[in-house]
């Protein structure tokens, strides 16, 4: 894949009002496929995404970062995290901000990872953590100097497959980020995602499968840096086919013909006299 | 989000007032309640109010038969009837595929004596929205004929299956109508093909509208100012008692996908939605949607397969409307004593001036006020259950 860049592009801001709220939703689940197979991997991405936040706050001085993990039993902000900020000394004098990033980081997702027990659940509850982040913006949004205008997005980078399951989570996730102008990316690392690719769709995000997980950083900066109100300027990988097939009740899985109830709409795989949602 | 509570709407909610009262007989809550929480604790009244409404009597099929003539340029709304009409039309518009997904549409203005129809029945609202934003600068003149208004559109709502619900919506400024023939032989027709007829006035009672509302089992409404406009169409947008007594039944449908076929390039074709006319945009192109049964083209759903019958939908269109089924679970208002450091969805430290939070009957996580309704007027998911993996699945039964 190559993605041509126009040379002007580090020299593009937007206006001094004008600020960018990232959160990052990190998938950790230790059940995905990938890390199952080479649990270093997680170190990798952590990495890269401390360098790609990092990168984000350089961009402009009030530009605004959270960074959430999704594991496979919870969901927490690791950043900013919850009580106070570390007391991080001056290191050099001008990047103490990324070295504050990148200590919260790894002391939260420490936290996290052990607190696990054995039984592990390797469905990765992606919808859950974006509604997090969702009343999190909202508290950003509904605290913010007045005049201040933010533009956020929710950038989810994940190795698991997404199911069914979550259908409904997802839907209302997407709407609500559609309703309230926030924009939903997706890195996927390993399978392909299809219901989170409609999220990026309908919120106008972008969705890119990476091919091999050791260029994540690039794909990172090079992609999903820019901020979609200058992304239109860039030249960035073909918006993808996005498959809207619907998820039956009875199963949740995905289907392209189905029997909708003519009064609820629920959607079921197989026909039957009655609907069994609303009778 | 808090600069569209324009606090003249709430006179119109009921659960305003309610809630002042409530805050009133509080001898404490009361001097310390800043009129955003007053506003915000009537939001979560009136959602604890709201019935559970799982019947979205989804085949609608609405005329908006629009008044354009001389009447609507008169002043006593700002900045005129008509402009005022089509922006309130605007969000109704937007309303009503919101709340009725597979739902249909068309529009119709009277003016100079005649009746033109300017949108077919269809689904996609964007291009309803387009239509009546244009319509800011047609030409007011004449009066308007109700009798050609209503036989355009039952002309049209005659074709179609009998489960579908058929539906007029009249907004009338004049107090006038000048009729080719007797209007009453029209009403019975109307009557006759189950076609409910409801009138908004924006003048006076009008005799005819009221006799035409009442043989159809609609409702006639004259506004007093603005916001009764506004309550009187959105109360359009639920579907009418006709429409909620329909039996259920499942119908087939389709949800077309495009197709990908991996490393090769999507070939030209015509979509079946303009193969024989000869407008712009019938061209061929790539991209649509495919009926999944026999692959026929669209560029636009919802649509009825015109080769193979199907209804096609997306699903998404679908899943806006899933809330009303599967709500969030409702949280239960507690004294904070310490339960937990913070929200649980937006990370708020509890200090000690938040006197109650609120948490999750099903998975127990405590939340601020603001995330309780954003959670349940926004969201329709409680950020608490859908991060756990014993509860993700639950929603208030
Ligand atoms: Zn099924
Ligand atoms: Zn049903
Ligand atoms: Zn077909
Ligand atoms: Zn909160
Ligand atoms: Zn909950």
């Amino acid at each position: 894949m190559n993605f041509e860049l126009s040379s002007d592009r580090v020299t593009e801001t937007s206006p001094l009002d004008e600020t960018s709220l990232l959160v990052i939703i990190l998938d950790t689940n230790p059940g995905q496929r990938i890390l199952r197979e080479n649990p270093h991997i997680l170190t990798q991405c952590t990495d890269s995404v401390i360098a790609f936040a990092n990168a984000h706050l350089m961009q402009k001085a009030q530009n605004k970062l959270a960074i959430m993990a999704c594991h496979s039993k919870i969901s927490e902000f690791v950043y900013p995290g919850p009580g106070k900020p570390l007391d991080i000394r001056q290191v050099d004098g001008q990047y103490e901000v990324f070295t504050l990033v990148e200590k919260t980081v790894k002391q939260n997702l420490m936290k996290v990872l052990t607190s696990e027990t054995s039984t592990v659940y390797t469905e990765s509850l992606l919808a859950g953590a974006i509604a997090m982040a969702l009343c999190y913006i909202a508290r950003i949004l509904r605290t913010k100097t007045p005049g201040l205008k933010i533009n956020s997005r929710i950038l989810t980078v994940t190795g698991s497959s997404d199911s069914a399951s979550q259908y409904m989570n997802y839907m209302n996730v997407f709407f609500t980020a559609q309703k309230q102008s926030v924009v939903i990316d997706v890195c996927a690392l390993d399978q392909h995602l299809s219901l989170l690719q409609q999220g990026c769709d309908i919120t106008s995000g972008l969705y890119l499968r990476i091919p091999q997980i050791q260029g994540l950083l690039q794909y990172l900066l090079w992609v999903f840096l820019p901020e979609p109100p200058v992304r239109q300027k860039l030249v960035l990988p073909p918006p993808v086919k996005v498959d809207y097939r619907a998820a039956c009740f009875c199963h949740r899985e995905l289907i392209d013909v189905g029997y909708v109830c003519s009064v609820c709409l629920s959607i079921f795989c197989k026909f039957s006299p009655i609907c069994t949602t609303c009778q | 989000m808090a600069d569209d509570e324009d606090p003249k709407e709430y006179r119109w909610e009921t659960g305003y007032e309610k809630t002042w009262e409530a805050i009133k007989e509080d001898d404490d809550g009361f001097l310390e309640a800043s009129v955003a929480e007053i506003i915000q604790r009537a939001k979560r009244k009136r959602q604890q109010n709201k019935q559970v409404n799982s019947k979205l009597g989804m085949m609608r099929h609405l005329y908006v038969i629009l008044d354009c003539s001389d009447a609507m340029s008169a002043q006593d709304l700002k900045p005129t009837r008509l402009l005022c009409t089509l922006k309130i039309l605007e969000n109704f518009i937007e309303e009503f595929f919101d709340q009725n997904p597979i739902s249909q549409m068309g529009i119709i203005i009277m003016h100079n004596k005649r009746a033109e129809k300017i949108c077919d029945l269809g689904g996609n609202f964007r291009k309803y929205i387009k239509t009546v934003n244009g319509l800011t600068k047609t030409a007011l003149i004449g009066e308007p004929s109700l009798q050609n208004g209503l036989e355009l559109a039952l002309k049209s709502l005659k074709l179609l299956p009998s489960h579908a619900s058929r539906e007029i919506l009249v907004i009338m400024g004049s107090l006038t109508t000048c009729d080719p023939s007797d209007i009453n032989k029209t009403i019975s027709s109307l009557k006759h093909e189950g076609v409910r007829c409801s009138v908004v006035g924006l003048a006076a009672e009008v005799h005819v509208c009221r006799q035409l509302a009442n043989e159809t089992g609609g409702v006639y409404n004259v506004i007093l100012d603005d916001s009764h406009f506004k309550d009187l169409l959105y109360q359009q947008v639920d579907p009418p008692p006709a429409a909620v007594c329909l039996e259920s039944s499942l119908i087939k449908m389709g949800f077309p996908h495009q197709m990908i076929v991996e490393g090769t390039e999507e070939p030209l074709t015509m979509c079946m939605c303009h193969v024989d006319s000869s407008e712009e945009g019938s061209k061929l192109t790539t991209g649509g949607y495919y009926c999944p049964q026999c692959y026929s083209k669209y560029c636009e759903l919802p649509v009825e397969c015109r080769s193979c019958g199907l209804t096609l939908v997306s699903a998404p269109h679908l899943a806006r409307s899933y809330h009303h089924l599967f709500p969030a679970a409702s949280y239960r208002e507690m004294e904070f004593d310490n339960q937990s450091l913070n929200c649980f969805a937006c990370q708020k430290v509890f200090l000690e001036t938040d006197k109650q939070i609120y948490s999750c009957s099903n998975c127990e996580q405590y939340f601020c006020l603001d995330c309780d309704i954003f959670v349940h007027d926004i969201l329709h998911t409680c950020p608490g259950c859908a991060t756990n993996p014993t509860t993700f699945q639950m929603f208030q039964s």
